[in-house]
């Protein structure tokens, strides 16, 4: 499986303790801010333009609320993106809304519920049927330039 | 302020008591569906909330689903809203503060009517507090999606209706 992630500043460390973490359950891992000091709504849009194009299964951003990354990756066309605190919602918007990027704020959950969060988040699938015409409505949303 | 709210199926009980308590508090309150538990589908209800602030006809939105998570997607999915997951009371006023967030989401499965209060409280009574860097955080959100002719286009679900009607979905 292979994770694209980034983050701003308030992000940089917990971005750096969920790399660790999946390369040390062998994922493959592409941190498109590396160290570079980026606002959250830059970090959001180079990994979801990347996840949109298909360069990665699932898309992770950090910043200090996780709100901004969230608001920033959802305007990407066919990015599904969520803000995730808890573990319930972590996987059923994968089983409803098929979501392929989560957002998560430094500030706001810890160290272990972040890594709990992107464990369930990215081992959880999409139920498919019904769910479907949702997910095709939020893919059919911002319209392509003329 | 004038408020539009609006709900998947499963959530029109806590959309219509978020309704009843921000209109308690003064605010005039516009129900943008559903209203009632036949099944529907939460883009319809987060676009035509985050169409009518976007275009003005309200000055906030506050959207309910299952986890507050789909129908906040579907309204950040429309040119200049902002929309925050209500997941915590420090989120929103965070949100409000340093976004000027003009959507809220909320989880009916995830958060309880006290926290639900006190969010409604911080997104309806928190103001922008405008700087520098934040103004340039939500010209950089704002400029990733120009409306383009999507906003108020009632039809643009509907050959996906269609195919739901034909029973494409699988149910």
């Amino acid at each position: 499986m292979k994770f694209i992630i980034g983050s701003d500043n308030d992000g940089y460390a917990l971005k750096e303790r969920i790399k660790r973490h999946l390369i040390a359950k062998n994922a493959e891992v592409l941190d498109k801010t590396e160290r570079e000091d980026v606002s959250f709504a830059e970090s959001a849009k180079r990994v979801a333009e990347a996840v949109a194009e298909g360069e990665g299964d699932y898309g992770i951003v950090v910043d200090l609320y996780g709100t901004g990354s969230f608001i920033a990756a959802n305007k990407v066309k066919g990015i599904i993106c969520a803000a995730l605190t808890d573990e319930y919602s972590a996987h059923m918007t994968r089983r409803h809304n098929n979501a392929s990027m989560i957002a998560l704020g430094s500030g706001v959950v810890g160290e272990q519920l972040a890594l709990r969060l992107v464990d369930v988040f990215s081992e959880t699938a999409f139920d498919g049927g019904r769910q479907r015409i949702r997910v095709d409505m939020l893919n059919r949303m911002i319209r392509e330039e003329a | 302020m004038r408020i539009a709210v609006g709900c998947d199926h499963v959530m029109v009980e806590l959309k219509n008591r978020i309704a009843e308590y921000a209109a308690s508090k003064g605010h005039v309150v516009q129900d943008m569906g559903t209203l009632n538990g036949e099944r529907t589908h939460y883009p319809i209800y987060g676009k035509r909330v985050a169409d009518s602030v976007a275009s003005g006809q309200a000055d906030r939105g506050i959207l309910v689903c299952g986890s507050g998570l789909g129908i906040s997607i579907s309204a950040n999915k429309v040119a200049g809203i902002r929309a925050v997951v209500g997941n915590g009371i420090d989120t929103v006023r965070y949100a409000r503060q340093q976004l000027n967030a003009n959507v809220m989401g909320v989880g009916g499965m995830v958060t309880g009517w006290g926290v639900v209060q006190d969010m409604v409280d911080a997104f309806l009574e928190t103001d922008y507090s405008e700087t520098e860097a934040n103004k340039r955080w939500i010209e950089e959100i704002d400029g990733m999606v120009r409306d383009n002719g999507q906003m108020g286009d009632v039809n643009i679900f509907s050959d996906l209706l269609q195919k739901w009607d034909r029973g494409e979905y699988n149910c």
